[in-house]
């Protein structure tokens, strides 16, 4: 207790040494009251007796010094001295202090945020036990063209029992929608399927329930599920008796076996539900289980397997099985890769660049700071010589300015963390849907150490160049020269080589900028093929009553496009499977009847649509006719081809009338399709992804129950969705939406990703940018001045205004071409890093190499030009009568 | 008496801080009154010394002071005896004593 006082109390006369020497201050002074009134009682006058008080106390001043060096801490009061000497001169200069501190803050702010993503996505492993051990396996195929393709379930199967380097295997869909019903409303979630190893491989555990067995990839009994933490919440608040319960999934009956605890994420996936595969054991050996492909499959390595050796024997059963099975897998190959790997794809290129971009900004920063320091260092000369000649220690100045520079990262640095705080939380809110592959973006420990260093050792660099020099300068001579002259060329020239390489990592900042610029507004005025403005996109999923039974089908979505057509304000209204900008297609392979029987076809897109798709959408026809009312159900069955697959197969050929099959090989199974038209190229995976080849079936030929209705209002869109659920809900009770969205904001969605990208970089850049054009005008302004002297007495001379800009202007251009030179250099090798990220455009891309260095070159002279200007204007009298 | 007051020995002036606060908490100026009135104006305690000394006292934990109101109802800050202050005291005294008779002692036989 008392051991905390008295440190309570030596922290108080560190910390508030004035309120400790007010203190000192009216103890003495009531000491010396009570003796003059003692000496007055004696018989004194009152000014003898205050006379003896103060001879007999002995020295006020000495007194209160030993006092100060009694209660010691000596050094802390002079760092504490500097500190507060480092605040007030900050504020004497608001506008440098702001800059300086603004721009760290923008650097550090900038930086956390994209490190803490990078860290999040690319450093930190994923969340299951023995990651490393982790792998996905997916198909690859050189003549189809597929990289890490999802895999068939014969292929998965085979890799899961043979491979011994495997502990487990398991596979996953892509996760789609399904219809449940909770207590009687119908409601859309996302469903997965999985196999029954799933968790088990990822080494996560249930919450409360269990999660699946092996055994139940396979049918069993009754249909079973798990169901999310969030949803547990949302649907069944959080009731333990939801375990056990049965819920009907797309109308069946389903078990509800355990719910997963909230952190389980795998790569942010926003699942509501778990299914096992429940696949029919006759399915194993059927050709479909080979050909058809949807599955993604993780394996667990055994303890002590190196990937390398796993995937040597995984090569080996995958040869062995282009073998066995010719028709399917004879160029089926595969690939294995570290699965966090797979997860952070390709997000990985676009976030190393933006670390590269806020790297960049960060010396920019720091540049522009040492450079406000150097500036003003000039500018101090003065001071300090005088100080220095009135007998200041030279150790003391120089650790004046350290602790002034300390001063400022410090505060720049605690501003850089609030903007990086928040600027790491803005990053994940903002980021388009699923960019990052992680359920969340924290600012760790490990950021915040990155930070502090950063800070500190910017402060260290910055803060010992200016002091050291300014120390050793002999003050006699700058108090001489009158702080104008050429000598001090030294610091001069670290101030030129700062702004220079300031030009030069902004233009590198800025051409990447530039870049994805023109690349993104190249993305944007692609022809999506469709006219998307103005049309209604809403998924359908019918249940399981509709199975096997196509004229119901059939009916249900007649009546529904009819009722809708009949709303008021609508249009057009036509479905089709996948909508364009969907992300993804329906594909498979196919021959053209008229070509040899070896010569087929693979990866084409299907889409099965009715008579008015293509109306609704605005895909302008090209030869033969469109889809109509007349192509159904036992009429010829007809197709329409885009015009990618008319030049590809048809070249100079007439397509219309040639018949296709979507199979390899055809056989008496085979259904032909007579091609009865041509349509515009649309591009259906997304803006960004070149059209594929396609065919266009007619749904009332070959009817399914997942269709997305399209429809089309001159009016307002969104109004639509009340009485489209009304009429959806009267035709089916237990039917609910599964997608209700703008087919416009499905094509902003697509390009989305390269937006966000663009935006941050375009932030950066034009950070960079500015923080070197205040650069150069610091230095400009800083010399201008330096010369103003001379420049008077050039225009006294006779000198015209012009002439004396010129000085400051060709000094301007010197180190800004500088700049731009070696700016250029780098950029050139650096673009290339980032070219998948860019679409249409090349990593040296002309245009952008001349426009960009054009641009920061006028900016960078206006910057220069301004104090040139203002240092011209001074009346040449005024100037040299300073001093 | 109309003896010349002698200065206080070197590193006695805390001794004879802490014997003076035995009885009560007091403030400076009370210190050097009841210092000067003990010692018959023998010993003349150089008034402004006693504050550092004060001050060094309180960092070593043997007098802790606060801020109390006096009977003419000012302000001042009143410095009492820490234990820790009690103990070092005595052992302060006797160190004081032995020198003491050692000096004696050589007095005595020169």
């Amino acid at each position: 207790m008392a051991l905390i006082r008295r440190l309570v109390k030596r922290l108080r006369a560190l910390l508030w040494r004035g309120a400790v020497e007010r203190e000192l201050d009216e103890e003495l002074r009531f000491h010396l009251e009570l003796e003059t009134t003692k000496n007055v009682e004696a018989g004194m006058s009152p000014a003898d007796a205050r006379r003896k008080a103060l001879v007999d106390f002995g020295g006020i001043e000495q007194t209160k010094e030993v006092h100060r060096d009694v209660r010691g801490g000596r050094w802390i009061e002079e760092a504490l001295a500097d500190a507060r000497y480092a605040l007030r001169t900050l504020r004497r200069n608001p506008a440098l202090a702001g800059a300086a501190i603004l721009t760290l803050a923008l650097g550090i702010g900038a930086n956390t945020a994209i490190f803490s993503a990078v860290n999040a996505v690319i450093l930190r492993p994923l969340p299951f036990p023995h990651p490393e051990r982790l792998v996905m396996l997916s198909e690859d195929n050189a003549e189809k063209g597929w990289v890490r393709n999802v895999v068939a379930p014969a292929n998965y199967l085979d890799w899961k029992e043979r491979v011994k380097s495997f502990a487990e295997v398991a596979a996953y869909t892509g996760g789609g929608g399904a219809t449940i019903s909770n207590q009687g409303v119908p409601q859309r979630v996302r469903v997965r399927g999985v196999s029954g190893n799933y968790f088990s491989v990822l080494g996560a555990q249930a919450e409360a329930g269990r999660t699946f067995e092996d055994g139940e990839t396979w049918q069993t009994g009754t249909p079973v599920a798990v169901i999310s933490h969030r949803f547990w919440l949302d649907a069944f608040g959080g009731d333990p008796a939801t375990i056990g319960r049965t819920i009907p999934i797309d109308g069946r009956p389903t078990q509800i076996v355990g719910v997963m605890p909230a952190r389980f994420s795998f790569a942010a996936d926003t699942m509501d539900i778990w299914q096992p595969m429940g696949w029919d054991p006759q399915s194993r050996t059927q050709d479909f289980f080979r050909r058809a492909h949807w599955l993604r499959v993780i394996a667990r390595l055994k303890p002590g397997v190196t990937p390398e050796a796993a995937d040597a024997e995984f090569q080996t059963v995958v040869r062995r099985l282009q073998v066995e099975f010719p028709a399917t897998n004879r160029v089926m190959g595969a690939d294995l890769v570290p699965l966090h790997e797979f997860l952070i794809g390709d997000v990985r290129t676009a976030l190393l660049m933006l670390q590269g971009a806020v790297a960049l900004l960060l010396l920019i920063a720091c540049a522009n700071v040492g450079n406000l320091l150097l500036v003003r260092a000039l500018g101090r000369e003065r001071e300090v010589s005088l100080r220095l000649t009135l007998g200041a220690g030279r150790a003391r100045l120089v650790r004046q300015a350290f602790t002034e520079s300390l001063v400022l990262s410090a505060l720049g640095g605690a501003a850089g963390f609030a903007l990086g705080w928040w600027g790491t939380r803005a990053l994940a809110a903002l980021q388009p849907a699923g960019m990052l592959p992680v359920a969340d973006v924290p600012m760790d420990v490990r950021v915040l150490a990155a930070i502090l260093s950063l800070t500190t050792l910017t402060g260290l660099i910055f803060g010992i160049a200016p002091a050291l020099w300014s120390a050793h300068r002999v003050p006699a001579e700058v108090l001489k020269e009158g702080g104008r002259s050429e000598t001090g060329h030294g610091i001069r020239r670290w101030g030129d080589a700062l702004v220079a390489g300031e030009i030069a990592l902004a233009l590198m900042l800025t051409l990447g900028a530039g870049l994805l610029v023109r690349s993104f507004w190249r993305l944007q005025r692609v022809d999506p093929g469709v006219d998307s403005r103005g049309v209604l996109v809403v998924g359908i999923r019918l249940g399981s009553g509709y199975q096997g039974n196509p004229s119901s089908t059939l009916a249900f979505f007649d009546a529904l496009r009819e009722r809708v057509r009949a709303m008021p304000g609508v249009s057009g209204a036509s479905q089709g499977m996948i909508p364009p900008f969907g992300g993804t297609a329906f594909t498979s392979d196919f021959r053209i009847e008229s070509h040899a029987p070896d010569d087929f076809g693979v990866e084409i897109a299907r889409d099965r649509v009715t008579p008015d798709y293509f109306s609704t959408l605005r895909v302008p026809l090209k030869a033969g006719r469109f889809i109509t009312e007349a192509d159904r159900m036992g009429a010829t069955p007809v197709v329409v081809i885009n015009e990618a697959l008319a030049r590809q197969q048809f070249k100079d050929r007439d397509p219309i009338g040639q018949r296709i099959t979507f199979s390899r090989v055809a056989d008496s199974t085979s259904v032909w399709r007579t091609i009865v038209g041509v349509v515009g190229d649309v591009h259906q995976t997304g803006l960004a992804v070149q059209p594929q080849i396609a065919a266009y079936e007619a749904f009332a030929q070959s009817p399914t129950s997942y269709m997305t209705l399209l429809v089309r209002t001159p009016g307002d869109v969104e109004s639509l969705v009340p009485g489209i659920r009304r009429i959806v809900g009267e035709l089916d009770p237990n039917l609910a939406l599964a997608q209700v969205q703008l087919l416009e904001r499905l094509q902003e969605r697509s390009i989305a990703r390269q937006r966000f990208i663009m935006s941050l970089i375009l932030v950066f850049a034009a950070t960079g940018f500015l923080l070197a054009l205040v650069g150069v005008y610091g230095v400009m302004a800083q010399m201008a001045r330096r010369r103003t002297r001379e420049m008077g007495i050039r225009l006294a001379l006779g000198a015209q205004a012009s002439d004396v800009q010129w000085l400051v202007m060709r000094h301007a251009l010197a180190v800004v071409a500088a700049g731009l030179g070696i700016g250029l250099t780098a950029a050139l090798g650096a673009t290339r890093g980032i070219q998948t990220l860019l679409y249409d455009v090349a990593p040296t891309d002309p245009a952008t190499f001349v426009v960009v260095p054009a641009l920061l070159l006028l900016t960078a002279l206006v910057a220069s030009w301004l104090p040139a200007l203002r240092a011209s204007r001074t009346a040449p009298a005024t100037t040299l009568r300073e001093d | 008496m109309t003896a010349t007051p002698s200065d206080v020995l070197r590193g006695t002036l805390d001794l004879l801080i802490l014997k003076t606060l035995t009885l009560e908490a007091m403030h400076g100026w009370g210190i050097s009154q009841r210092m000067q009135q003990f010692s018959r104006g023998v010993l003349d305690v150089n008034q402004g010394s006693l504050y550092p000394a004060l001050q060094r006292l309180e960092q070593k934990g043997w007098v802790d002071s606060d801020w109390r109101v006096t009977e003419h109802n000012r302000r001042a800050r009143y410095y009492h005896l820490t234990a820790a202050g009690r103990r070092a005291l005595g052992a302060e005294t006797e160190s004081w004593r032995k020198y003491v008779s050692a000096v004696e002692l050589i007095l005595k036989t020169t």
